[in-house]
């Protein structure tokens, strides 16, 4: 048997499951071995000697109520956190997120018998009941998808480019420090149809004891058609967990995310932009914030609206590439993100970094 | 409304069950009770901000997030030096010799700088480990696998054993 690593015998010295076995048996008759088990015990000690502190008494209770006394926007504190998730998760939950997202803010805005197609994009604070109440217009009418959106992982440009039909977007200034494990992942463009029915909002009003909004005349059967996508993107760093004894310093986790997509577009009848803007609105739920957000946007007709929640984050209006955009986050490292709208195509970059990076990747993309 | 109230709950019965394992990680580190309090709120209140307290990976979470604040404080605090090396004294070995307790003291000052200084997963394996968290947990934590956990300390120790001249093996 080889020698033991200088791991295995740190190991040995202060963890029980590790003294049993071959190792153990190999330690016991190696004196080379045992001449590094030694030194190595010895330099455990020794630093643990010098780590030794002042023991701590916490009152938890107390601790407790000024963690929740503290606003939960309160800015992080200046640090990259770590990002644990289950595997996968986050590549799944970016689109479906993009895409649930546009949906809903295409079905709340779009224009009557206007060709709906964003050339901006403007942030609207929300509180979760707005967006309780918003995903209540399920109730008001029926949302069929006419093209199912299919979601798919692939581990090179090239087969995401193929199932997207448009070429993957390219990060030319990586942050150090970032991983070039990339996967990348692409969405087909998805159609739906959504139609108002007077009878179905009757009875989510009633079931919820609340009157119904006057409905506009013309509502009841109107249809909306929505689009979205196709999508291409891209995240970097490790999707799943490591396995046991996988070397460390292959592992990182999802720091960036990177993805364009064609901008939402939506046909309607029947109704004007104004009738459906105040439609939705007047819903039960909608705080007058999100009211006087909505209204002081400007044109809808034009305008993609990027919900955030208030309690989460910052936003401001920043140019990128010459084009209108908005940028979410700050400089702590725990999460921005840069969307912009250019030629049709909505752009994100957003992850687990600075603001400053975002904006500087978002820049640089081609 | 239930939604709410059973997240607040479970994120009251994650901080009961991992405050005081937070404090001491980030106490390790930086020698200070309360500072290490201070670093410990601030991650249970970031944590708060973006997950949920019935995540699996919360304790690990945690754990990583108090290392690796508590060393990023380490980084950026010559203040603390001063303040370190007067509260070994004071609560130090008082049995030995005045010559013994400054040379004491004066280690554990240089040990503290070198942490700062160490690459990051080494330096927050040791911390956890020293604050009493097992191989498995400190290996989640880190999201390596048990076997990589000796290395780390090894690689941590014998760089700081290096730094610290004379050591304690009177």
């Amino acid at each position: 048997m080889a020698h033991l690593t200088d791991g295995t015998l740190r190991r040995m010295v202060d963890d029980p499951d590790a003294r049993a076995g071959d190792a153990a048996a190999h330690l016991e008759g190696c004196s080379e071995c045992k001449g590094r088990f030694e030194s190595i015990s010895g330099d455990a000690r020794s630093i643990a000697t010098l780590l030794v502190v002042p023991e701590t008494r916490v009152d938890v209770g107390r601790a407790f109520e000024h963690v929740m006394s503290e606003r939960k926007s309160k800015p992080a504190f200046g640090l990259r956190l770590p990002l644990i998730g289950p595997a996968n998760r986050p590549l799944k939950l970016a689109f479906v997120a993009a895409v649930a997202a546009a949906a809903v803010v295409v079905v709340a805005f779009a224009a009557s018998g206007l060709f709906f197609k964003p050339t901006t994009v403007k942030t609207v604070p929300v509180t979760v009941a707005d967006m309780q109440a918003l995903s209540q217009l399920a109730d008001y009418g029926t949302l069929t998808w006419t093209k199912q959106p299919q979601l798919q992982a692939a581990t090179s440009a090239a087969d995401a480019e193929a199932l997207a039909g448009m070429q993957a977007p390219v990060v030319s200034n990586l942050p150090s420090g970032v991983s070039t494990n990339i996967t990348y992942g692409a969405m087909t463009k998805a159609e739906a149809v959504f139609t108002f029915s007077a009878d179905k909002a009757r009875a989510a009003a009633a079931a919820q004891g609340k009157p119904l909004p006057a409905l506009p005349a013309g509502m009841d059967g109107a249809t909306l058609t929505i689009t979205v996508g196709p999508a291409v993107g891209e995240i970097f760093g490790d999707l799943k967990q490591p396995a046991a004894g996988s070397d460390p310093s292959q592992i990182s986790l999802p720091q960036l995310i990177v993805a364009k997509s064609s901008a939402p577009t939506a046909t309607s009848t029947q109704l004007t932009v104004k009738q459906i803007e105040d439609y939705v609105l007047a819903q039960p739920g909608i705080s007058p914030e999100l009211k006087a957000a909505v209204q002081a946007i400007g044109d809808p007709s034009t305008t993609l609206l990027i919900p955030v929640p208030v309690e989460y984050a910052t936003s401001k209006d920043i140019t990128v590439q010459g084009a209108p955009g908005v940028a979410l986050g700050d400089n702590t490292g725990v999460g921005s993100g840069v969307i912009w709208i250019k030629d049709g195509i909505v752009y994100v970059v957003a992850g687990s970094l600075k603001l400053d990076d975002a904006i500087a990747i978002a820049n640089n993309l081609k | 409304m239930s939604t709410v109230g059973s997240e607040d709950e479970a994120f009251e019965e994650l901080f009961t069950a991992e405050y005081a394992r937070v404090v001491g990680i980030a106490n390790r580190v930086l020698a200070d009770p309360h500072e290490a309090e201070d670093v410990a709120q601030e991650v249970f209140i970031d944590f708060r901000r973006l997950h949920s307290a019935t995540a699996q990976y919360a304790p690990a979470w945690l754990h990583r997030a108090a290392a690796h604040a508590s060393l990023n404080r380490l980084r950026g605090a010559r203040r603390r030096q001063k303040r370190e090396v007067a509260q070994a004294v004071e609560e130090g070995e008082r049995t030995l010799d005045p010559q013994k307790q400054v040379e004491v003291a004066e280690d554990r000052r240089q040990v503290r700088v070198a942490l700062g200084r160490l690459a990051p997963k080494p330096a927050a394996a040791l911390a956890m480990r020293a604050s009493g968290l097992s191989y498995a947990e400190v290996a989640q934590a880190l999201g390596v696998g048990i076997g990589q956990v000796g290395t780390l300390l090894r690689r941590a120790e014998a760089a700081l054993r290096k730094e610290v001249t004379r050591g304690t093996s009177n």
